[in-house]
C-alpha cells in the first residue's frame, strides 16, 4: 500500500460547516478512485489516502482533477520516530543533484528534538550521504517536509497541484445549458469547481442537427464526468419552436427570440429539477445575441439566478481551459448544433425589447411546455460498446 | 493434433471471434452512413481503433485499415514511391523482407526504380555500415521488417533509423512489423510506416493496419476514399476492426508473461534437438517464438508432409513462399543443404509443454525414416 497526502483547498476558510466539505470531499475520492479501494482518513487539516501501488500514478492523476484538493502528495509513513530512522527515510526520498529544504512540522509536542534542530539534523545527513545536493532555502527544487505526529512520521516532497475549489455538491446543483461548442462546457467546468453539481440541458433540432452533434455533447458532459461530477443529460426536443421562429417570425430577430425561449425552458426545467440556478457559457460581445443590450433582453423572460462563469472572459482564455480539461478536441468537431442552423445573415446586434414582445405574439406558447413534457435523458455511464472490445 | 506453424496464421480466440459474430449481428450499419445505425457504427469504429492507436502508441488518425499485411506492405512501398519520385527513385530493402515487400520492389523496378538491398551480417542482422553507404541524395524509401518471418531475426530500428537520419533526414522508413506484434517491444516513433496483420495476433484473418505517420503524404492504392477512410477506400470491416482490436488488446496486456513462456518452450525445444544432425539457424538475435533449422540431408516438403502423417503441423519457410528456396538464407548461406532444407517451428503462447515433447519425439522418429542412407 502507497500512501498519498491531500491538503484541502479553499474549504480550510470554513469553520462550523468544514465537516460536511471534507465528508463531501470523501464521497467524491471514493467514487473516483471507486474501482482501487482506496482506504481513505480524514481530519480536521488533510486527508490520507492509501492505495496499492500498481494504481498509484492513476490514483494520484485523478485526485488532482477532483475539485476541493489543493495538492496531492505522494508520502511515506514510518513508525520509528527515531532520529536515525527519518534520516535514513529521506535519504531514500532525495536523489543527488538538486537544490532542497527540509521543513519540519511537530505535532507531537512531546518529541525531544525541536523542529528545527530535526530540519538541520536530516538536512547535514544528506548532504553528507546523497552526492551533489544544495541547500536553497528560497526556492528549492525538492521541498522535504516532515511530520513528527503522534503515530509516527511523514515525509513528503513537493506534490502536484490540485484543481482547487470546494468539493462538488457541497453547494448545490444548477442547470448547465450544454452545446457542442467549446464555451459553455468551459463554463461547466468553472461553476463545479465552486462546488456546484451539474446537470446538463441539450437543445437539439433533429433532422436539422445530426445524431453526431448529440455525441459530441455527450462526450463533453462525459469530461466533466472525469472532475467529479455524477449529473444527468438532459434533451429539449427543441425543432419544433425553431422551425415555426424561423417560419413566422422577423428573422433578424431569430436568434434573440431563440435565446429567450431556451431560458424560458431552462427556468422551467430548473424549477422543476430542483436547481438553484441556470449556467450558460456566455461572453460578453462575443457573438450577437451576447452584446449587454442582447443579454438584457434575452434576460427579460426569467428572474432565476444567470451564472456566466465566462462573461469577461476572452475566447483564447476560454480555449486555454479547453485544452486544461480535455474538451477542446471535442468541441471543434464540425457537426452542426442548433445555434448554427437556422442562422440570420445579418443578426441584431441591439434588439429592441418592445419589438421583440410584438414578435412573440405571433408564437405559439404551447410549444414550450410540448418541449418541456417530451425531455429525455442520454445515459453517460457505461458505454455498452466497450464489451465488444 | 500440434499446431506448430502459428507464424503462418493463428487460431481465433474464442472471446475474439465471440466478438466478431456479435458485431456483425448488432452493427450492420455501413460506418460510412449518415444515419443513425451508421453513426453508431462508425463511433464503435471509433473506440476500437482508439484502442488499437493506444496499444501500438500511435495516434487514432495514424491508423489505416487494409485487407492485410501485403496490402499494407504494397500500400506503403506504391504509396511513397508514386508520391515522392520527383524528390528521387532510389528505395533500399533487404533479403529479410516478405514477398510482399520483395515483388512490390520488382514491380517498382520495372517502372524505372532502382532499388537496393542492404547486405546482411553473418548472423542475419543489416549490416549497417553498409546502410550507411548505400543512403544517397535521391533516396526515397528504406523498407526492413522488423522481425524476419523465416528465421525470425530482429532488426534493430533505432539504430536503423539513427543511419538514416545521419545521412539523409527527407528518407522515409517503412517497417514490416507484422511477425512483431504481441512478440517483442517495438516504437511507432523510430518509424515512419509499419504494416500489421490481424491474424497473426490470434483474430480473423483478413484485416491489416498500417500506420501512417500523420504528417506523412502517401499516394493511396485503393480509391473510393471517405473521411472514415481517407487513405484506403472501401466499407470499413468493423467486425474484423473490432475483432482486432479486441485480441491486440489481449497480446498486449499479456506480451511480456508471453515472451517468457514462449522463451521457456524455445529452450526446450532446442535441448530436446541438441543431438539431431541439423543446422540451427535462428540464433540469439531472433524472437523465440520462430525457431528455423535446416534438415541438411532431408527435403524440407519431404519433412513436412511426413510429419503431417503424425498430425504435427509446420511449415518449410513461409506460406506464402512454401515451394522455393528460402531467399534469406539463400543470402546468408552459400550452401545448397542449408537453404534447401530448412523448416520452420513457430511457438506460440498457448502452446503446450507436452506439445513440444510429442514434437522432438516425432522429429526423431521421422528424421530417422527418412534418412534412407546414413
Amino acid at each position: 500500500m502507497k500512501l498519498i497526502m491531500i491538503k484541502y483547498a479553499e474549504l480550510t476558510t470554513k469553520k462550523d460547516n468544514r465537516n460536511y466539505f471534507i465528508n463531501t470531499l470523501v464521497k467524491n475520492i471514493e467514487s473516483a478512485l471507486f474501482e482501487f479501494d482506496p482506504i481513505i482518513e480524514k481530519d480536521y487539516f488533510r486527508m490520507f489516502v492509501k492505495v496499492d501501488e500498481s494504481v498509484l500514478d492513476e490514483c494520484v492523476l485523478r485526485l488532482t482533477k477532483v475539485f476541493g484538493i489543493h495538492e496531492v502528495t505522494i508520502a511515506s509513513f514510518i513508525e520509528d520516530k527515531s532520529i536515525d530512522s527519518i534520516c535514513s527515510k529521506a535519504k531514500n526520498l532525495i536523489c543527488s543533484g538538486v537544490s532542497f529544504k527540509v521543513e519540519t512540522n511537530r505535532s507531537d509536542k512531546t518529541y525531544q528534538i525541536n523542529s528545527m534542530d530535526v530540519s538541520r539534523t536530516v538536512g547535514g545527513y544528506l548532504l553528507k550521504n546523497v552526492s551533489n545536493l544544495k541547500v536553497d532555502v528560497h526556492s528549492p527544487e525538492v521541498h522535504l517536509n516532515i511530520e513528527i505526529r503522534k503515530e509516527g512520521v511523514y515525509l513528503y516532497k513537493n506534490g502536484l497541484k490540485g484543481s482547487g475549489g470546494y468539493p462538488t455538491g457541497t453547494l448545490g446543483k444548477a442547470v448547465l445549458m450544454l452545446s457542442g461548442g467549446i464555451d459553455s462546457v468551459v463554463a461547466g467546468y468553472l461553476t463545479m469547481k465552486r462546488g456546484v453539481k451539474l446537470d446538463f440541458l441539450y437543445f437539439e433540432s433533429l433532422p436539422h442537427t445530426s445524431l453526431e452533434a448529440r455525441k459530441k455533447v455527450v462526450e463533453l458532459a462525459s469530461v466533466l464526468k472525469k472532475y467529479g461530477n455524477d449529473g444527468k443529460l438532459y434533451v429539449v426536443p427543441f425543432t419544433k419552436i425553431q422551425e415555426s421562429i424561423y417560419r413566422d417570425l422577423d428573422n433578424q430577430y431569430m436568434i434573440t427570440i431563440m435565446r429567450r425561449m431556451m431560458y424560458r425552458i431552462a427556468e422551467k426545467f430548473a424549477k422543476k429539477n430542483k436547481s438553484l440556478a441556470i449556467v450558460n457559457g456566455e461572453s460578453i460581445g462575443q457573438v450577437a445575441s451576447q452584446t449587454l443590450t442582447s443579454i438584457r433582453v434575452v434576460n427579460d423572460v426569467t428572474n432565476y439566478p444567470i451564472i456566466r462563469p465566462l462573461a469577461s472572459f476572452d475566447k483564447l482564455e476560454i480555449m486555454d481551459i479547453a485544452r486544461k480539461i480535455g474538451s477542446y478536441d471535442i468541441s471543434i468537431l464540425p457537426y452542426e448544433d442548433c445555434c448554427t442552423i437556422f442562422v440570420p445573415t445579418h443578426p441584431v446586434i441591439n434588439p429592441n425589447i418592445e419589438h421583440v414582445y410584438s414578435e412573440e405574439k405571433k408564437f405559439d406558447f404551447s410549444l414550450i411546455d410540448e418541449a418541456i413534457d417530451n425531455i429525455f435523458s442520454v445515459d453517460l455511464e457505461k458505454d455498452e460498446k466497450d464489451d465488444y472490445l | 493434433m500440434i499446431y506448430l506453424d502459428y507464424s503462418a496464421t493463428t487460431p481465433v480466440l474464442e472471446e475474439v471471434l465471440d466478438s466478431y459474430v456479435k458485431v456483425t449481428r448488432d452493427f450492420i450499419g455501413n460506418a460510412n452512413s449518415l444515419h443513425n445505425l451508421g453513426v453508431k457504427s462508425k463511433d464503435l469504429m471509433l473506440k476500437a481503433t482508439r484502442q488499437v492507436a493506444s496499444c501500438l502508441g500511435c495516434e487514432f488518425n495514424e491508423i489505416i485499415y487494409t485487407s492485410g499485411a501485403s496490402e499494407s506492405n504494397s500500400t506503403a512501398i506504391k504509396g511513397v514511391a508514386f508520391k515522392y519520385q520527383s524528390r528521387g527513385k532510389h528505395i533500399i530493402t533487404s533479403k529479410l523482407e516478405h514477398k510482399s515487400v520483395l515483388e512490390t520492389m520488382d514491380f517498382l523496378e520495372s517502372k524505372g526504380f532502382e532499388i537496393t538491398y542492404v547486405p546482411l551480417l553473418k548472423d542475419g542482422s543489416v549490416n549497417l555500415v553498409e546502410l550507411e553507404k548505400l543512403i544517397r541524395e535521391d533516396t526515397i524509401l528504406v523498407s526492413i521488417a522488423a522481425v524476419n518471418s523465416e528465421v525470425g531475426y530482429k532488426a534493430p530500428l533505432k539504430t536503423i533509423r539513427q543511419v538514416i537520419n545521419k545521412k539523409n533526414k527527407k528518407v522515409i522508413f517503412h517497417s514490416d512489423m507484422t511477425q512483431a506484434l504481441g512478440k517483442c517491444k517495438f516504437s511507432l516513433k523510430d518509424v515512419d510506416l509499419a504494416s500489421f496483420s490481424s491474424h497473426k495476433i490470434y483474430a480473423p484473418k483478413g484485416l491489416g493496419v498500417l500506420y501512417k505517420r500523420s504528417s506523412l503524404e502517401i499516394e493511396p492504392l485503393i480509391y473510393g476514399l471517405t473521411d472514415n477512410c481517407p487513405y484506403r477506400g472501401g466499407t470499413p470491416a468493423l467486425p474484423l476492426i473490432v475483432s482486432f482490436a479486441k485480441a491486440l488488446r489481449i497480446a498486449t496486456e499479456t506480451m511480456e508473461f508471453n515472451i517468457k513462456k514462449v522463451e521457456k518452450l524455445k529452450n526446450m525445444l532446442e535441448n530436446g534437438l541438441k543431438e539431431a544432425e541439423i543446422h540451427v539457424n535462428s540464433n540469439n538475435t531472433c524472437v523465440p517464438h520462430i525457431f528455423n533449422l535446416s534438415l541438411l540431408k532431408i527435403k524440407s516438403e519431404t519433412f513436412v508432409r511426413a510429419l503431417e502423417k503424425e498430425n504435427i503441423f509446420i511449415s518449410t519457410n513461409t506460406a506464402c513462399s512454401s515451394l522455393e528456396a528460402s531467399t534469406i538464407l539463400k543470402a546468408l548461406y552459400d550452401d545448397k543443404n542449408i537453404n534447401t532444407t530448412s523448416i520452420r517451428i513457430s511457438i506460440s503462447p498457448y502452446t503446450s509443454e507436452s506439445e513440444i515433447n510429442s514434437f522432438i519425439d516425432a522429429f526423431y522418429r521421422t528424421y530417422d525414416s527418412l534418412l534412407l542412407k546414413r
